[in-house]
């Protein structure tokens, strides 16, 4: 017999959430430290090291910024975009496979760019990226819209056939195959020539990508779009009641591939920003932002300021574990990604007591 | 006499409301007791509580005079209780012996066993149940689903079998087999609760019938000793002398006329059959049945919502037939339905009150900004108007109580002044004073020469409120009846099928003498 069980809370204070989830990273941060100390390494150095992302006693800290904005505007970006979706309770899983398409689509436009000047060649591979994904995100609306499939499966396998299709691409050494370097034997993804190389603001040594400056005009555009224009108004209704939408004369189905586009062309942009600022492609050029982005989304409850916190977060996260792994030969990456997930996974269990509780069942009848 | 199941002062709230209040309530061993009340007495609540799916409040539940705790469905099913729902809780994959196999305890590790399958099919023999049981869930019609349901409870040992509603959704044919087998378990000793609200059936199966009403238990009275009148009375009620004001007014011309309008439900049987009705302006027409006659897909059909199978709808003149729900509105015609969850059409309950208050012109100002400082002004304005008790107008729709959500509701549809408004139960859940500023509401808009109609459950209410009230029963149309010229006992009959006036000498059948139609079919002025 179930003893136990969970009730929502009838109220949800922030400080309650603030207060869980500095547990929930304490408790990662201490499993973490065991697994360091385990390693001989000392825990609070590491940390040290991964919460300044390697800025402290560096020559090159402003490395370390490219480094961190280079994993936040993707990120930033593709969290933004799938908000919008969330937002409509359209269950876009498909950020991986979006953010594929629309890199390879740029990475068409970069190779064979020679010559030209680097603002139109940016601007065209941004056209393609969000052309592409776009219409794969319109594709799965509408198979959603006129057959009721399921989007959640859609965009699922969306990803691994986009996966496939960039593995396919880095491994057949081909005449036709522009992807590939032509002075090496192996197959290996070829530079991009530098007219499609991102520039931006050089601060003496530092530069500022303009992709950092995109995405922050973006988040101004997506928040105001949400919350003041007559569209996004529509995504909150259809989110929140199809069949009121329906009822209050709207096109629900026009609404839903409209806003899928929008998604997905945003994250189009953000694969075409980030090949364009690493000057290659590989098939691990998404950093997992189609997966992360949806924990983003989430933890942020789909607010978009909340979203650009938790993004700058995640970021320090990511870049200050991978920054403080390079520095001890006993751990590498895979520990960084080990920890990333505990607090991750800590974070999310962290939210869910803030918003629940568990009672007994006599209790629960008094309540 | 020996009890089944004795419920004493049983009460459960959801919230601030009181779903069951203090019931009393005994089944007899091997008799067919009939629950009887309208929608939102409180039946389905107290039978969940039997089978484990809610707990009391308080009050006690005794089971062959033992008393019990009833956790969960499992402990129900321990004690021989099985319930049928009025939603099927089938697997539609899975065949019918896979389904009432994954219930079963204690018969070995194997699906398919051979023992397994004997004792089903020695169960459906002793009812007299035609069923197939490698048939799949999803390849059967309601009424095999609904027999799959009952085989499965028998084949648990129940000994209690309640079953919800189990006639809405059967063809007469399907329901005189239904009791057919139910007497046949009445005979091996099974006691049975049969949630229905159709009079006539209660008359034909049960032994005893208790009444509900407003979650409250009114009487037990035997079946052999009571009639469908008094039945009817004891379940709409008759106290509560209603003193509603019913403006007269001066009634112009037929601002919507319904001709042969013939509409499917979901499922794609007949919901609305051949109706035909009109509403002048200045008229408040009620129209009365019994849950799930039809009245949710005629509110669809007029608001634009669900396509119409035959027939045509004619807005001054003009048909509405096949326009968009928007251009339907632009007409003028407003709808709002209260569904039973109160929330699910009409309103987006996540949204503030100023952002539902733009829900059908938010797109009627300029640019690509919803113009919320206008819609927050039109959100205080109702607010003060019919009262609303909100903390602010951005609070959102789903914290406020059931009264005030109505208002918002049927606020917004009058604030674009239609001419034609369509609202139904709008004063389901409401306790009396929220439903009299509805009234006032209604009443204030006939003034204005608004047509209305209004789709209701209480039929007290309805002979106060309505000039006219047009009864329906299956989708059919029993009549239209002046308020004034009749009485609940004469609608009680007509909703429940026995009565029907239509082409009566002297009664009208909804077609207007005045129509906008101005000759046969198709040619309109």
């Amino acid at each position: 017999m179930r003893r136990y069980h969970l009730v929502r809370r009838a109220d949800s204070q922030l400080k309650r959430t603030l207060i869980y989830y500095a547990a929930g990273i304490l408790i990662s941060l201490a499993i973490g430290a065991v697994i360091l100390a385990c390693l001989e390494i000392n825990p609070f150095e590491y940390y040290g090291r991964m919460f300044t992302i390697g800025l402290i006693g560096n020559r090159y800290g402003y490395k370390s910024i490219e480094g961190l904005l280079k994993i936040f505007v993707p990120l930033l970006i593709t969290s933004l975009a799938l908000s919008l979706s969330f937002k409509m309770r359209f269950w876009n899983i498909g950020g991986e496979g979006e953010f594929l398409i629309g890199a390879i689509c740029a990475s068409c436009i970069a190779f064979n760019s020679t010559g030209m000047p680097n603002f139109v060649t940016v601007i065209l591979m941004c056209i393609a990226a969000m052309l592409s994904s776009g219409i794969i995100g319109i594709a799965i609306a509408a198979l959603k819209v006129k057959f009721n499939t399921n989007e959640t499966l859609m965009t699922l396998m969306i990803n691994y056939i986009m996966l496939y299709v960039i593995r396919y691409l880095g491994d057949t050494k081909a005449p036709w195959n522009f992807f590939l370097r032509a002075d090496s034997e192996r197959p290996i993804f070829g530079s991009f020539p530098e007219s499609a190389v991102m520039k931006g603001i050089p601060l003496g040594p530092f530069t500022l990508l303009w992709s950092v400056l995109i995405s922050i005009i973006l988040t101004v555009i997506v928040y105001v779009y949400l919350k003041y224009t007559k569209q996004g108004y529509e995504i909150s209704v259809v989110g929140d009641s199809s069949a009121t939408a329906k009822y209050a004369g709207m096109g629900v189905g026009k609404i839903v591939l409209r806003t899928m586009f929008i998604s997905s062309a945003m994250i189009g942009l953000a694969a075409a920003l980030t090949v364009s600022a690493a000057g290659t492609i590989s098939d691990t050029i998404t950093n997992d932002v189609g997966w992360t982005g949806i924990i983003v989304a989430w933890l942020s409850k789909l607010s978009v300021p909340a979203v650009f916190v938790t993004a700058v977060l995640i970021s320090i996260l990511q870049y200050g574990c991978q920054a403080a792994a390079t520095q001890y030969p006993a751990i590498d990456i895979n520990y960084a990604d080990l920890l990333q997930g505990i607090i991750l996974f800590s974070v999310l269990v962290a939210d869910f007591a803030a918003n629940f509780k568990i009672v007994r069942k006599e209790d629960a009848k008094n309540a | 006499m020996e009890y089944a199941i004795e419920l004493k002062g049983i009460t459960k709230s959801f919230g601030p409301v009181a779903a069951n209040k203090n019931i009393n309530l005994a089944l007899a061993k091997g008799e067919i007791l009939a629950l009887l009340g309208e929608n939102g007495s409180g039946k389905t609540t107290l039978m969940n509580m039997l089978s484990g799916i809610y707990m009391p409040d308080s009050g006690s539940i005794f089971i062959d005079g033992k008393k019990v705790q009833i956790n969960s469905p499992e402990d129900s099913g321990k004690l021989g209780i099985g319930m049928v729902h009025q939603h099927f809780k089938l697997v539609e994959r899975f065949t019918a012996l896979e389904n009432i196999r994954i219930g079963m305890r204690g018969e070995g590790r194997f699906v398919h066993g051979a023992d397994v399958r004997k004792k089903i099919e020695d169960t459906a023999a002793k009812f007299g149940f035609d069923i197939d049981l490698d048939k799949t869930v999803a390849n059967m019609a309601v009424s095999e689903k609904q027999t799959l349901e009952i085989l499965k409870v028998l084949c648990y040992g129940a000994k209690i079998i309640i079953l919800d509603e189990p006639t809405a959704v059967l063809t007469v044919q399907e329901i005189d087999r239904l009791f057919a087998v139910l007497r046949k378990m009445k005979e091996d000793g099974h006691s049975i609760i049969i949630i229905t609200h159709k009079l006539n059936e209660v008359m034909a199966i049960s032994d005893r019938v208790a009444v509900l009403r407003h979650g409250e238990y009114i009487d037990t009275v035997v079946t052999k000793e009571t009639n469908e009148k008094k039945l009817t009375e004891l379940m709409v009620g008759r106290k509560i002398e209603l003193n509603i004001e019913r403006p007269l007014m001066e009634k112009t011309h037929p601002l919507l006329e319904i001709r042969d309008l013939t509409i499917k439900n979901d499922e794609g049987a007949i919901a609305v059959d051949h109706i035909n009705f009109y509403i002048r302006g200045g008229e408040l027409l009620g129209v009365a049945g019994i849950a799930g006659s039809g009245q949710k897909e005629l509110c669809e059909a007029i608001a634009g919502l669900r396509p119409i199978e035959e027939g045509q709808m004619i807005h001054e003149g003009e048909s509405i037939v096949g326009m968009s729900p928007k251009k339907i509105l632009d007409h003028g015609i407003s709808m709002s339905f209260i569904p039973e969850d109160r929330l699910g059409m009409g309103l987006a309950p996540s949204l503030s009150i100023t952002d539902n208050m733009i829900l059908k012109n938010y797109n009627e100002s300029k640019g690509i900004f919803v113009d919320r400082k206008l819609a927050r002004e039109e959100a205080r304005k109702i607010i003060d108007k019919l009262e609303i008790v909100t903390p602010s107008t951005e609070t959102p729709v789903r914290r406020l109580s059931g009264g005030n959500v109505q208002k918002v509701l049927l606020g917004r549809e009058i604030k674009s002044g239609p001419n034609v408004l369509i609202t139904a139960y709008p004063v389901r859940g409401l306790d009396i004073n929220s439903s009299y500023t509805i009234y006032d509401i209604l009443n204030d808009q006939k003034k204005k020469g608004v047509g209305i109609l209004f789709v209701g459950e209480d039929l007290d209410v309805m002979l106060s409120l309505c000039d006219k009230i047009m009864v329906i029963c299956h989708g059919k149309l029993q009549g239209v009846v002046n308020s004034d010229h009749t009485t609940k006992e004469e609608l009680g009959l007509m909703m429940t099928g026995t009565l029907n006036i239509v082409n009566k000498e002297g009664k009208t059948d909804g077609i207007a003498k005045d129509s906008a139609f101005t000759g046969e079919e198709g040619s309109l002025s």
